[in-house]
């Protein structure tokens, strides 16, 4: 009997300390888990606050993305439109410098171009272009330059002059459009700065 | 770019490579731009490289490709190669010779300025200082970049640097003001791909109308590359120290620029330098990244971050070699980090910014950033060391000291190093980040910072 | 007569002229409608070969050639100190009141001012006989210099007449006239020399003054003397720069003339700021007062570069003949080597290695050779010397290119530096294992009297347990550290303490770039009894655990920093406190 009741007295002991831990260990992992769900409580806010950040940052990438492509669309459109107008201006120029009539001013300056022409290639020996227009004109004037021909074929240009040395290796091209090409840039500059746009 | 009138000469007596050789050319400078015109009327840019004794020798940009003895002619325009520039280049996109590639018309020209442009005097330099925050922490807090300085990316083929120069074109600020800034990026031979990248994310954070492009993609002419780097450079002194803007500019990828160069020396038939590149590499290469700076009494700067691909990833060929004795320092991406996906896979050990003294410091970063940085270089190298021994002895070789520098080497690449391509942390940020790494280490291993700031900033942990 | 031609070919820097059967090689030429500078290099038949000193873009065959009758020379005269020039003496700020913030062509200026005026002091008076060299009056320069006005190297000397009094002058004043064989010569307070005509002297002395630079790894392990020759190859961000920086910043000459050749520009511009606000750590007046600075970036024209080194040497020479100490730091010579490369090219000669002319290693020879302590010519009696340091920029770091391999044999220290120390940061990164000084025997004698009888043997103690670390790290690198012995870890230990406390110097720390000898002595004592006692404490049967403990360790390691210049007494009691804790560590052993 003695050793019963010690055996019972033994087992009651550890169901006692069985319970105890048992106790023990539920308040454990109730202290534990109400740990976890404290703890998560901020890391849920973070990443809730992460989310709303991102989709925040995202929000400013989109609309800074709007925001510039949709300035330099204005700018760009503005630059075609520009571009245009100083198209329009400049097709009314040349037609105006086409139909100008010939004049002693002309003459003058078709002297010039063949001055220039001559000089830049360093020799009269050579075999002078125009249209049809102007042949008349630079023949009357080559008699000055020794050794200087016209071309029987004539070229399509507003007027003004092409340069050849007679053995082909050289060439100056000093016709009007040329001369215009030449300056472009800067009429360009001129014609925009009077839309008062560009700069 | 447009040609102007000029004689044109049509007995052409050789070509070769990228060279046409001009015959009884009687009017030509030297440097002269040249337009060349094919029997079909097709239209080519180049330069001339000698001339003298009656004859021309031109570097066509455009390639010779195509060209044929008879009929080709080379007009001499009578000046050299100009770059029209105005405030509306802004929002541009150009091609590799600085001609219109985005269907808009030529820009309506403030100024001509000579693609070459002239040496900055130094005595009218201003010593770059300020402080950019890149919001990258391994650059901000180690290889730190400053307004003006030129700092290139020494990568190799593969890697993430394309990544990281936009990054630092999207970020890149000056801490506390609001001076208007530009990025001018240059595509020199790479992909489309890669040029198509940089301007998506310029377009995506919105700072496409405050850019340039200059594109020479892989399918370009080669030649043109020469010409690419000027273009842009031109454009960006012309906006920096003109317009007052700060103007970064990122040149990818020069090792495409130095190979035409060598394409140009062998035609000439020049005495090559080392693996085939001409003797005067060093000096073209100064010619392009000396342009950057400051200037006195003048508002804006060039930064430029050239980004150079090594061959074979090794640091000692010419064209890394070279550039990197004319830039103020390097960034060098290794192939080990970038196989681990470490992000930006920046080689801390061999980058290096020489103008970081001056840029950091009280006043524009914090007072001891210099000394923190110098330990965490100091640790960090020393725990590169102790891998190394780790990997012969194992970690039960280790002292208790070598295994702290472990931990600094694992913090230093896990949390400093590493971050997402469109984080931006503050310099505080960066700093904290570096004494987190100090402060693995116990106290007596830290021998490059004072003691003040040692009591101030250090955290046991 | 001055040659007159005109240009026939262009090809970057050289031009060929026709026409110039008057020309003479090494004169100066005015080339092209924009009258660019230039220099005869070769003459065949009547075609001169120029290499040209500015951009050469737009220039054109036919445009004029006009010889000046003269080889290319600078001026010398007060108003050279403070400047800074490009390659062919032009002052950089004149260039920028003609062209602004970048370098024009073509223009025209003096290297001085010639109109300021100098307090004239004469030290001759009408009636002496004076010689080439001898001195004929003094000018205060700047705060530091004292100018000796010089009767030129290459005058006949003569009876003195019409010297003017004391009083103040401008450069194109005649101070005096001097009378020979009925020759009548004016003396003014400057004269010009042929810049690659080294200028004469009376003798030469051997270098046994040590040049002390205030850099530890330099005046305690690697020496050069005042007179000597040196050379800092390195590559890229190896701290070249750093280096000269330093040299030119602390080294205990009168005059410093620093050559940026073919190098950075913002470099050159970081001396113009810094040097004006530092202070002469002798003298307590701005280095900028005895600085000479020649530019001529990578990026400015590559003929000018070639010319850069002969305008430094020559002002270099000039100062030395009024007694001077003057120290030349040019970098970098590898530079200067590759203009040479481009215009042999040009000129198409047969190359030698790597493309470089035949000619490299005699003018790489020729250069360093213009280095030494003299006697000037004439009187008084002046000492002076000219110290050369050039920087090498080895391609690929690599030592074995011929730069360095030919500049290897013209110098006599060579501070090498390494990318590996580099990279971990350890400063000035100059390996101890590759460097030599060739001075070292001769400069021990100056340390002995000057400072301490056994400054040789602490230096030679010192670098044995470097030399033993370096052998040791093999083993390391096999086995790990462990596997050593305490005695061999002690030297492991002092080896890292020679590192950190003496050999690495911080140059942007206030106190530490710059050391004096006295601090460097006690340093290198204070390390070399720290081995001694440590051995010594092993043997009493310390373990190295207790010697690293000791807190002494990490005050030695920054005292470097910690203790001022002006306070190297506090240094005697560390070595007080170094015996205290070494005593209890062995006392503790015993006690167990």
């Amino acid at each position: 009997m003695l050793s019963d009741s010690l055996l019972a007295k033994s087992i009651d002991k550890i169901l006692e300390k069985t319970e105890k831990e048992i106790l023990i260990n539920l308040e454990n992992s109730f202290s534990t888990a109400k740990q976890t769900l404290d703890d998560s409580i901020p890391k849920l806010e973070q990443e809730f606050e992460k989310i709303i950040s991102d989709g925040k940052k995202e929000a400013e990438k989109i609309e800074k993305q709007i925001i510039g492509s949709s300035d330099l669309e204005v700018r760009n459109k503005q630059l075609l439109a520009l571009e245009m107008a100083i198209g329009e201006v400049f097709t009314k120029a040349l037609d105006q410098i086409a139909n100008t009539k010939h004049n002693e001013d002309y003459s003058n300056l078709i002297k010039t171009l063949l001055d220039e022409s001559t000089k830049i290639l360093g020799t009269t020996k050579v075999i002078v272009y125009t249209n049809s227009k102007d042949k008349d004109l630079v023949q009357s004037l080559l008699s000055k330059y020794t050794g200087a021909e016209l071309s029987s074929q004539s070229i399509n240009c507003l007027g003004g002059v092409i340069v050849k040395s007679k053995d082909g290796a050289m060439k100056f091209d000093n016709t009007i459009d040329a001369r215009i090409q030449r300056l472009k840039p800067l009429i360009r500059k001129q014609i925009s700065s009077k839309f008062g746009v560009g700069n | 770019m447009t040609a102007e009138g000029g004689v044109q000469y049509s007995k052409i007596a050789e070509i070769k490579g990228p060279l046409v050789v001009v015959d009884d050319v009687e009017n030509a400078a030297f440097d002269e731009l040249v337009e060349i015109e094919t029997k079909e009327g097709e239209r080519r840019l180049g330069k001339v490289l000698e001339v003298g004794n009656g004859k021309a020798i031109v570097q066509v940009f455009e390639g010779t490709t195509g060209l044929s003895i008879s009929g080709t002619s080379a007009k001499f325009v009578g000046k050299l190669m100009e770059m029209p520039v105005s405030k509306e280049v802004l929002g541009r996109v150009f091609d590799g010779l600085g001609r219109p590639k985005d269907g808009l018309p030529d820009p309506i020209a403030d100024k001509f300025i000579d693609i070459n442009g002239e040496p900055m005097n130094p005595e009218q330099r201003e010593y770059p200082k300020d402080f950019i925050q890149t919001g990258v922490s391994v650059i901000d807090g180690m290889i730190t970049l400053v307004r003006g300085q030129k700092l290139p990316i020494f990568s190799g083929s593969g890697m993430s640097h394309n990544i990281l120069a936009a990054q630092i074109a999207r970020q890149a600020n000056v801490v506390g003001t609001k001076d208007d800034f530009a990025v001018v990026f240059a595509a020199i031979g790479v992909q489309y791909s890669e040029a198509e990248y940089f301007r998506r994310s310029l377009e995506e954070s919105g700072a496409l109308k405050r850019s340039v492009l200059f594109l020479n993609t892989a399918d370009d002419p080669a030649i043109e590359r020469i010409i690419t780097p000027r273009v842009a450079l031109t454009v960006a002194e012309y906006l920096a120290f003109d317009l007052g803007m700060h103007v970064l500019v990122i040149l990818t990828d020069m090792t495409n620029y130095a190979e035409a160069l060598r394409e140009i020396s062998a035609a000439r038939e020049e005495v090559p330098g080392r693996k085939g590149y001409p003797g005067y590499l060093y000096t073209d290469l100064s010619t392009i990244y000396e342009r950057a700076g400051k200037l006195n009494g003048r508002k804006g700067s060039v930064t430029q971050v050239p980004i150079l691909s090594m061959p074979s990833d090794d640091i000692t060929h010419p064209i890394p070699d070279l550039t990197g004795y004319i830039t103020e320092g390097q960034v060098v991406l290794g192939r080990d980090l970038f196989r681990q996906g470490v992000y930006p896979p920046i080689n801390i050990l061999m980058s290096l910014s020489r103008l970081m003294k001056d840029g950091i410091g009280a006043g524009s970063t914090r007072e001891d950033h210099s000394e923190v940085s110098n330990q965490v270089y100091d640790a960090y190298s020393r725990a590169q060391e102790v891998r190394a021994l780790a990997g012969i002895v194992g970690k039960a070789g280790l002292t208790d000291i070598d295994l702290k520098y472990m931990d600094v080497g694992d913090v230093f690449e896990k949390e400093f190093l590493t971050q997402a391509t469109d984080e931006n942390r503050t310099i505080e940020e960066t700093l904290n980040l570096l004494w987190k790494i100090v402060s693995k280490l116990p106290k007596n291993e830290i021998t490059k910072i004072k003691d003040k700031y040692i009591d101030q900033y250090y955290r046991e942990n | 007569m001055a040659a007159k031609g005109r240009i026939v070919w262009v090809s970057g820097p050289a031009v060929k002229a026709d026409g110039m059967s008057d020309a003479k090689m090494y004169e100066t030429v005015v080339v092209g409608n924009s009258k660019l500078v230039g220099e005869v290099i070769r003459l065949t038949g009547d075609v001169a070969f120029i290499q040209v000193y500015e951009s050469t873009s737009g220039l054109k065959p036919g445009e004029p050639v006009i010889g000046t009758g003269n080889p290319l020379s600078v001026l010398l005269g007060p108003g050279i100190i403070g400047q800074i020039y490009d390659g062919i003496q032009r002052p950089l700020k004149e260039l920028s009141k003609a062209s602004g913030s970048f370098i024009g062509r073509g223009i025209t200026t003096t290297p001085v001012d010639m109109i300021k005026k100098y307090h004239f002091v004469p030290t001759v008076s009408n009636g002496d006989v004076v010689a080439a060299g001898n001195v004929i009056g003094t000018v205060q320069e700047t705060d530091l210099i004292v100018h000796s006005i010089l009767v030129p190297p290459d005058h006949t000397g003569g009876k003195i007449s019409n010297m003017v009094s004391e009083g103040d002058y401008n450069l194109e004043t005649v101070l005096a006239t001097t009378e020979k064989d009925g020759q009548k010569i004016p003396l003014k307070m400057y004269h010009r020399w042929p810049v690659r005509k080294p200028r004469p002297y009376k003798n030469r002395y051997d270098p046994t003054v040590p040049l002390l630079t205030g850099q530890r790894v330099i005046d305690t392990f690697f020496p050069i003397a005042k007179g000597g020759t040196g050379s800092i190859p390195g590559a890229f961000g190896t701290g070249k720069t750093v280096t000269l920086h330093q040299i030119a910043k602390w080294a205990d000459s009168q005059v410093v003339v620093y050559i940026g050749c073919g190098e950075r520009g913002n470099e050159m511009t970081e001396v113009l700021v810094e040097f004006p606000h530092l202070k002469d750590p002798r003298s307590g007046k701005p280095l900028m007062d005895r600085t000479v600075l020649v530019a001529n970036t990578s990026n400015m024209p590559v003929a000018a570069r070639e010319a850069s080194i002969y305008t430094g040497v020559t002002i270099a020479e000039y100062y030395r003949d009024m007694g001077y100490d003057v120290v030349l730091v040019a970098d970098s010579t590898s530079r200067w080597a590759e203009s040479l490369r481009e215009m042999s090219g040009r000129l198409e000669e047969m190359p030698a290695e790597e493309g470089y002319p035949s000619y490299l290693a005699s003018r790489l020879a020729e250069f360093y050779e213009r280095a030494g302590r003299v006697r000037a010519i004439g009187s008084p009696d002046r000492d002076g010397s000219v110290t050369l340091v050039g920087a090498v920029s080895p391609s690929g770091g690599d030592f074995t290119e011929p730069v360095t391999t030919h500049t290897m044999r013209f110098i006599k220290t060579f501070w090498a530096l390494d990318a590996k120390l580099a990279y971990s940061r350890h400063y000035p990164s100059i390996n101890w294992m590759n460097s030599y000084s060739g001075y070292l025997g001769d400069i021990a004698k100056w340390w002995g009297e000057n400072i301490n009888p056994d400054w040789l043997s602490l230096r030679s103690e010192a670098y044995g347990v470097l030399q033993r670390e370096d052998t040791l790290k093999e083993i390391v690198r096999l086995l790990g550290p462990e596997a050593l012995p305490d005695e061999e870890k002690l030297i492991l230990e002092v080896a890292r303490m020679l590192k950190i406390g003496l050999l690495q110097q911080n140059s942007f720390d206030d106190v530490d770039t710059y050391c004096s000898p006295q601090k460097q002595y006690k340093l290198l004592k204070l390390l070399v009894e720290f081995y001694r006692r440590g051995q010594h404490a092993l043997k009493e049967g310390a373990s190295l655990a207790d010697i690293r403990a000791m807190s002494i360790v990490s005050t030695l390691l920054k005292a470097r920093m910690d203790i001022k210049d002006n306070e190297i007494s506090k240094l005697d009691q560390l070595d007080i406190d170094m015996k205290e804790q070494f005593k209890s560590i062995i006392g503790v052993k015993i006690t167990n």
